[in-house]
């Protein structure tokens, strides 16, 4: 049996950690979802216990406070390389704003936008599996 | 007449010149008189001027060339150029080069001068004005420009909170706990409806014409209370109030419902629930000129870097999902209509006091 994924949720809402986290594991995508109401925290967690996590793929949410989404790639850029080299990431957002697409586009670090709510089988297509 | 007075500048190398014209409007117009065109440069540096006036013939140059030098660097002021005798030539230049609002013949008649001096100032105060108007409407569209896109998201993110939690719910066998995702539902349309009525609000208080009426502080804040009490995060916050009032005190009571409303409900939002007394105290004294309004709270508090930004527009504090950042923005903004102001202090784990000092509104 193919192994399953590994889960990160970051986004300031309760609410959407709840219902992500759920959808994902009903899904069958995955069966382990770490969730971070804060990008500082995920960040935080990454900086301490990355070397121990397995490869991940981080959902993230654009519109934080304290830290958005953007902030948080312009941090991960600064991670050491066989710490990035296991996570990839998605900006997980209600976005509709170009400027935000176009941004998401150019970022070396995120692999693609997937717009709110998530779709699993169209994540599942992003990741070819 | 204006409040500021109309500021001049005058050049002329004939000392006698420059007395009798400081002799005859010193008293309508703020004037400043020079015989030397360099010096003239200098007080140009210093000062701002609404209109010149200078000499066609002068030592060192003339006035049209002296209006040439300095246009590009002071382009502000409104040229008046004063001549003996024009010829054609002079005149070309002054307009083209000089870029010359009028001429004036020497010698000069009084009421022509102040013809020629309102005339420019009209034009001065014209440009002023437009160029006024013109900062303020970038600074407009900058800010519709910044909440159209964080608007926009605090009306969709709530909606597709929900469309989510249906898909979550399709997939979902178990009836029974469909129930719980139709609260989150609910919770989702209300926090959606709240951010409505906040931008409904700011909305009225930025373009709504303000109604003065009598302010009856017990009144207003019985009412707020009153629909306050029944939020389902009211918890067993205690709130207390004390009221002051010594005679009539005159202002917007939209403004101030406004502002008590969302300082109140945000003492309720970010209370701390794990001390055993959460309260939040409201003390009001009000004598006719002024108002001060104490809005203390045991919550979670406010961190000190943090403390400067909660006002402006959009700014969340902390990680929490309960704000949009709208709240206090609004209330700033109500405060500064009304000619008040408001100061925080807080300390994290703590609590917040917020102070509002306000000015009776004369009708």
């Amino acid at each position: 049996m193919k192994s399953l994924l590994n889960f990160f949720l970051i986004d300031d809402s309760a609410f959407d950690l709840f219902i992500y986290e759920k959808l994902l594991i009903k899904s069958g995508i995955t069966d382990s979802v770490k969730t971070f109401n804060s990008a500082r925290e995920a960040l935080k967690f990454l900086l301490h216990e990355g070397s121990t996590i397995p490869d991940t793929i981080i959902l993230l949410d654009l519109q934080m406070p304290d830290m958005n989404g953007f902030e948080f790639i312009d941090e991960f850029e600064n991670l050491p390389d066989h710490l990035r080299s296991k996570i990839r990431i998605f900006m997980l957002s209600s976005t509709i704003d170009t400027r935000d697409i176009e941004k998401v586009k150019a970022s070396p670090y995120i692999i693609d936008l997937l717009p709110k709510p998530l779709e699993v089988t169209f994540l599942r297509k992003k990741l070819a599996i | 007449m204006n409040e500021k007075p109309i500021t001049i500048l005058y050049i002329d190398d004939e000392e006698h010149n420059l007395h009798s014209f400081k002799a005859s409007f010193r008293k309508q117009y703020d004037i400043t008189i020079t015989s030397s065109v360099i010096e003239a440069e200098e007080i140009l540096e210093n000062r701002d001027f609404c209109i010149i006036l200078a000499d066609q013939r002068m030592p060192i140059m003339t006035g049209v060339q002296f209006f040439e030098k300095i246009r590009t660097k002071f382009p502000k002021p409104i040229r008046i150029l004063i001549t003996g005798h024009t010829d054609i030539g002079a005149a070309i230049d002054a307009i083209n080069k000089g870029e010359v609002f009028r001429f004036i013949d020497k010698p000069w008649d009084y009421q022509y001068v102040d013809t020629a001096i309102a005339s420019a100032y009209d034009i001065y105060k014209t440009r002023e004005d437009l160029k006024q108007r013109n900062s303020e409407l970038q600074k407009a569209n900058e800010e519709l420009d910044k909440f159209v896109y964080s608007a926009s998201h605090d009306l969709r993110a709530p909606l597709m909170s929900v469309l989510g939690i249906v898909n979550l719910a399709l997939l979902e066998e178990d009836v029974k706990s469909q129930n719980e995702y139709l609260e989150l539902i609910r919770q989702s349309v209300k926090k959606l409806d709240t951010f409505i009525i906040n931008i409904i609000d700011y909305y009225k208080n930025a373009r709504g014409v303000p109604v003065v009426t009598d302010i009856s502080f017990e009144e207003l804040v019985t009412e707020v209370q009153a629909t306050i009490q029944y939020l389902p995060e009211y918890g067993n916050l205690k709130m207390t109030t004390d009221i002051e009032q010594t005679g009539i005190f005159q202002s917007d009571v939209m403004k101030l419902r406004i502002i008590f409303n969302n300082l109140i409900n945000n003492a309720i939002k970010f209370q701390d629930k794990s001390k055993p007394d959460p309260y939040v105290h409201l003390t009001v004294r009000s004598t006719p000129t002024h108002a001060t309004i104490i809005v203390a709270d045991n919550g979670s508090g406010i961190r000190e870097s943090d403390q400067d930004k909660i006002f402006k527009m959009f700014y969340r504090a902390g990680a929490t999902n309960s704000g949009s950042g709208i709240g206090l923005y609004i209330v700033h903004e109500a405060i500064s209509k009304l000619g008040g102001s408001i100061s925080v202090s807080s300390q994290i784990g703590q609590g917040s006091v917020f102070e509002i000092n306000i000015p009776s509104i004369k009708k």
